[in-house]
């Protein structure tokens, strides 16, 4: 079924094309591109042939539609690409941006039908290598950046008081005018929280903040001392490495350590 | 609800209980592992206003079944609440796929055996063809089902230990640096290294680095090694368009950034 509906929504859009190429005026736009990228001394349906191979590319070869898993390789990395000229990564990122737009369709087709896909991953994949040519990207400029302006050139931020009160990191926007000029932005971005209701909601949120530490203490010093309880022969440096806010020594003399008995009396 | 609430939300992070060994073996990338395996029933949208909140599963219990896997989700359905279970943590790993250990519990006991799965998870290691149960299989009316021999998990702290490879007897390990500042297990009896073997280089898409068969989609190696990169002083875009033939000679405004 699905693959009915691929032939059929690509030999579609292939006859929506040829219309344009050959007969419908209304479609100069595409007819220029179209024949911009075919030999126009090649007989018609060569053309056609041709057109179709081309909107084949937005989905993946035929012999994977119906497979179990289709194999594939893993996904750039950073070192791999550092060594990759800047149009070489140009070229890699738009064969990658190619193929997401390629299993994105799939995918999207796949979901349609309520049909298993092979291989989901692939998007990760693609995804992780398109972020590191980015990171690669933003090293370069930033080397560049740095040697001429003493600066990085990125997009410059800073921590604010928002309108509740909070602290956080803030993106900078550019802007025409100046910031005292601006009174539209000022009103829409108000800085700073003042007054008894600031007050209450800080001492609320603090609180809030306070319990979750309070009961994430609680929840390891049970959780450590059921351990205790459960492997005599633990080694306890590796516990207190990973949990450094309890203190051993007094966890003996818990009830939970001790266990649903009564302890022998001399 | 309370705004506080909404301000101070965490999302739970299955990827910190998915042990480094697992991950290894599926060769996915992270992102997908968690995709795979998290159970979200309902998040925040992502827009500006909203902090990251969700209503998700939280309390997973890892078994053999990786957890990427739909028998993985099959165990751990949201409706489902199974007892807690205590993992001794563990500094350092020392048990891997591919390692001979001798069993020291069970009707196995003091055999030897390699080790053919790792569920770092659990502390747990399968040995082949030892600690092992019958299992029944597609039993039905009138069909009396399959039945298939599979290994049971044994625990690493005290059911199995590892064989030193000089006189074939269990040990004790310990990890040690040689003098390039490799990090190897060391026999504590003999003081012999062992060695972690080459089946540990396995994953689901090939049984060792070297026997990796290229795919319809892969760059060729010389490709990929190929070194095209120039030094030139200029930034990524300045060089796209030069190659393009694309010439900026704008002078951009005064602008400002708040």
């Amino acid at each position: 079924m699905i693959i009915l509906n691929l032939i059929k929504r690509t030999t579609f859009a292939a006859q929506l094309l040829n219309r344009s190429i050959f007969n419908n005026s209304l479609y100069n736009g595409i007819k220029y591109c179209v024949t911009r990228n075919i030999h126009l001394s090649q007989p018609a349906h060569d053309i056609n042939e041709d057109v179709n191979n081309k909107l084949m590319e937005f989905f993946d070869v035929p012999k994977n539609w119906n497979e179990n898993e289709v194999k594939h390789g893993r996904s750039w990395n950073l070192a791999e690409l550092r060594i990759k000229s800047n149009s070489d990564l140009h070229k890699i990122w738009f064969i990658l941006l190619k193929e997401l737009n390629m299993l994105k369709t799939m995918e999207h087709e796949y979901k349609r039908e309520w049909k298993w896909w092979a291989s989901p991953e692939r998007i990760d994949k693609v995804q992780d290598s398109m972020k590191n040519i980015e990171t690669v990207v933003r090293e370069r400029n930033q080397a560049y950046h740095m040697l001429e302006s003493g600066t990085d050139g990125e997009q410059p931020g800073q921590y604010i008081t928002n309108a509740l009160g909070l602290r956080e990191y803030k993106k900078s926007v550019e802007h025409i005018v100046p910031y005292w000029a601006n009174k539209k932005w000022r009103e829409a971005n108000p800085r700073g929280c003042h007054g008894p209701d600031y007050q209450k909601f800080m001492r609320l949120y603090r609180e809030k903040i306070y319990n979750d530490k309070r009961k994430g203490r609680n929840r390891d010093k049970n959780h450590v001392i059921r351990l205790l309880s459960r492997f005599p022969n633990l080694d306890r440096n590796v516990l207190k490495g990973k949990y450094p806010q309890i203190n051993f020594d007094t966890l003996n003399k818990k009830d939970l350590y001790r266990g649903h008995y009564v302890p022998d009396v001399e | 609800m309370r705004i506080t609430t909404i301000l101070h939300a965490k999302r739970h992070n299955i990827l910190e209980k998915v042990g480094e060994l697992s991950k290894a073996f599926g060769n996915f990338p992270d992102s997908y592992v968690k995709r795979a395996s998290e159970q979200v029933y309902w998040e925040t949208p992502k827009a500006p206003q909203y902090t990251k909140a969700a209503i998700e599963k939280r309390n997973f219990r890892f078994t053999t079944n990786r957890p990427w896997t739909s028998q993985f989700r099959m165990q751990n359905m949201s409706n489902m609440k199974r007892k807690k279970v205590f993992v001794e943590p563990i500094e350092n790993w020392g048990f891997f796929r591919g390692d001979r250990v001798e069993v020291l519990i069970g009707k196995d006991k003091g055999k030897q055996g390699i080790v053919n799965q790792v569920v770092q998870e659990r502390n747990w290691v399968m040995v082949e063809g030892l600690n092992c149960h019958l299992r029944i299989v597609g039993k039905e009316k009138d069909y009396p089902g399959v039945v298939i021999r599979s290994e049971a998990p044994l625990l690493v702290t005290n059911q199995v230990a590892l064989v030193d490879p000089t006189d074939l007897q269990a040990t004790e390990v310990e990890w040690r640096f040689t003098e390039e500042g490799e990090k190897v297990r060391v026999s504590k009896r003999t003081g012999r290294i062992i060695p972690i073997p080459k089946a540990n280089e396995e994953t689901m898409d090939y049984k060792g680095k070297k026997l990796y068969m290229t795919r319809e989609k892969d760059t060729d190696v010389d490709v990929a090694q190929e070194i095209s990169f120039k030094p030139k002083l200029c930034t990524f875009e300045m060089d796209i368009m030069e190659s393009m033939g694309i010439e900026e000679d704008r002078i951009p405004k005064k602008t400002f950034w708040y």
